[in-house]
């Protein structure tokens, strides 16, 4: 007869809030066991294992961050929690609720909602001066029309809460306008993404588009200052009238000087914000008047592209994982460095290839042996179907490479996607 | 089978295991786990892996279309992969069996004995349980008493399948058959057509 556990450990116990649709559970699971830790796993839906190990299955509501802070609170009485981390936007949320309860490292829950409503965080930002495009709130009921008569193009179409830039659409003129309000309609219509964006699921902002040269910052909050731990270039250009994103490259061949610029605007976003621990992934752009904050995520960089990120000295086993940062923040370990390895990097998220059931991938085995190319992950499955910007938001897989320069790893890249073949029927 | 035909994917499961995925069988006889050069005896496919200067093997499965090594190098996966895969390329492209079949070890009897008592926690309790989601959990083998298995259904390719398997199984087979030293998933998650909860954020 099996019967639960009977936890009687001293090592820290570390509460994990994994959505059930992240591509995060291998890279956060294996970085508890690499850093030994009792581990307790909580999704939105309940594991079919969890009546047997009840110290590490734990089901809770996502949706509602302050009934899951309070059965967390009961939960901690039998197995006490040391430090808690989301991995996304809405448990970033839910991971600062627990921590403000239990009284644990982590976000005041204001600064969690300001990172991931838009335009909280576009308020927030403007009062602070931090610089960021032009906003306006509009509900979908308002008449598109009438909006369409009053603005000045280009402009860009978001939903509230959406991530991925799912959703997110470029409009140039009236026109464009209205048949982007209409794909948007259509995309918040949907009843699992209204339910991911809640209260805010009738609502968008009408942003200014900003012209220039996008990059990502990834970064953690330590104490409230925050440590730039990459800055990432984005070579292909964003210019819309969808944004999906391709290549991450780092570090970042933008020159010195700007780079600071960079950073500075990003630190003071962290702190207009409130974000005073844990990690950040921001994205910013600038041109001929400096850098403007696009978004701030008070979470990890998404999808798999955390692996192109080792710290320390890679290669001689004393390298770490963001995701083993990230764990030993929360629970106050020492992380044993914050400085990326000498190597240039880079990730591309393969773009989508077009609408249909994916059939097979071609190419895969020629793409790997691409010099510089580390892998190439197929996420998507046989059978799947494959949905393009900005309704989809899901990368078919992506490409890995490391080298001594950014250049010699975006050309890599790119030789290798060109070497995939996409069957869709 | 000429090499350049023979297909490889990496998948990495930590800093120490990787699995290979390849498009063709490399062994079909089960399971056969190596623990060192001398083990690998017999077997080109091993024998190559394990003489890659540098990477410290210590372990290393072949089951099917799947190889998993495990290294004790620090050096990250993605600068060995490629030997690794050449490796496969090169014995698959031999007249001699990559893996030859499994001899009979003095110690048997002890995995056998384990294999009854997994297979039997597996029937009785995994799989009744996963099935909830459409999956089942296959038992491929025990050796040295480390359990090789296999994630189908609902399980193959589903986004929570480790955390199944690291806060589920293995916590089971700690407490019901404590004598197992580790677990092994030798799935090919890739290929998973129905996984029940799939990734979709970015």
């Amino acid at each position: 007869m099996l019967r639960p556990y009977i936890i009687l450990s001293t090592v820290p116990r570390l509460l994990l809030l994994l959505p059930t649709t992240t591509y995060r559970t291998t890279a956060f699971v294996e970085a508890a066991r690499q850093i030994g830790v009792e581990l307790t796993v909580a999704s939105e839906q309940a594991s079919t294992l969890e009546a047997v190990n009840p110290a590490g299955l734990l089901t809770l509501d996502f949706e509602q961050p302050e009934r899951a802070a309070d059965a967390v609170r009961v939960f901690a009485r039998q197995y006490p929690i040391d430090g808690v981390v989301g991995v996304d936007d809405r448990t970033a949320l839910v991971a600062a609720a627990i921590a403000t309860k239990l009284a644990l490292r982590g976000n005041p829950v204001h600064a969690a909602i300001a990172a991931s409503d838009k335009h909280v965080q576009r308020e927030q930002l403007a009062k602070a001066a931090v610089p960021i495009p032009r906003f306006m709130l509009h509900n979908l009921e308002d008449d598109p029309a009438a909006i369409a008569k009053s603005l000045t193009y280009p402009c860009v179409l978001k939903p509230v809460r959406l991530s991925a830039s799912r959703g997110v659409i470029r409009a140039d003129n009236p026109q464009s306008f209205l048949a982007a309000h209409g794909r948007l309609r259509a995309i918040l219509a949907d009843p699992e993404t209204a339910a991911a964006c809640g209260d805010r699921a009738r609502h968008y902002l009408i942003e200014e588009f900003i012209p220039g040269y996008e990059v990502a910052l990834e970064g953690l909050v330590v104490d409230r200052r925050l440590h730039v731990l990459a800055v990432f270039d984005k070579p292909d250009p964003l210019d819309g009238p969808f944004f999906e994103e391709t290549i991450y490259v780092t570090p970042s061949r933008v020159p010195g000087g700007l780079q600071a610029a960079i950073r500075d605007c990003a630190d003071r976003a962290v702190r207009a914000i409130g974000i005073t621990e844990g990690p950040v992934h921001a994205e910013l752009r600038y041109n001929e008047n400096g850098p403007w904050l696009i978004e701030l995520a008070a979470r990890p960089i998404g999808g798999r592209c955390s692996a192109v990120l080792k710290f320390g000295e890679a290669g001689s086993g004393k390298g770490v994982t963001l995701e083993e940062i990230i764990l030993r923040h929360a629970l106050g370990m020492p992380i044993p460095s914050l400085r990326r390895e000498r190597l240039a990097a880079g990730v591309m998220m393969i773009p989508i290839p077009g609408a249909g059931m994916l059939q097979e991938v071609r190419g895969v085995a020629e793409a790997n042996r691409v010099p510089l190319v580390e892998d190439v992950q197929i996420t998507a499955h046989p059978g799947e179907r494959l949905i393009p910007f900005p309704e989809g938001s899901r990368y078919p897989g992506f490409i890995f490479a490391r080298g001594e320069t950014p250049a010699a790893v975006e050309t890599a890249l790119r030789e290798a996607h060109s070497r995939l073949t996409f069957v869709i029927a | 089978m000429a090499a350049a035909e023979i297909g490889i994917s990496a998948e990495p499961i930590d800093a120490q295991r990787c699995k290979f995925v390849v498009s063709v069988p490399v062994f079909a006889g089960g399971v056969r786990r190596f623990t060192g050069s001398d083990d690998a005896k017999g077997s080109p496919l091993a024998e190559a892996i394990f003489a890659i200067p540098g990477l410290a093997v210590n372990e290393l499965i072949v089951s099917g279309n799947i190889v998993t090594v495990v290294k004790q190098s620090p050096t990250p996966w993605q600068a060995v992969g490629k030997p690794v895969g050449a490796a496969i390329r090169a014995a698959l492209a031999s007249d001699v069996p990559p893996v030859a079949a499994a001899p009979k070890p003095a110690g048997a009897v002890n995995d056998d004995s384990l294999y009854e008592q997994v297979a039997r926690v597996f029937e009785e309790q995994v799989n009744p349980m996963v099935a909830r989601h459409g999956g089942h959990v296959e038992l491929i083998d025990v050796q040295d008493a480390v359990v090789m298995l296999r994630m189908g259904g609902g399980c193959q390719g589903c986004g929570m399948a480790d955390v199944t398997l690291r806060q589920g199984i293995e916590g089971m087979l700690a407490q019901l058959v404590p004598a197992v030293r580790g677990i092994v998933d030798i799935t090919d998650h890739t290929s998973g057509a129905n996984p029940y909860f799939q990734a979709s954020k970015k």
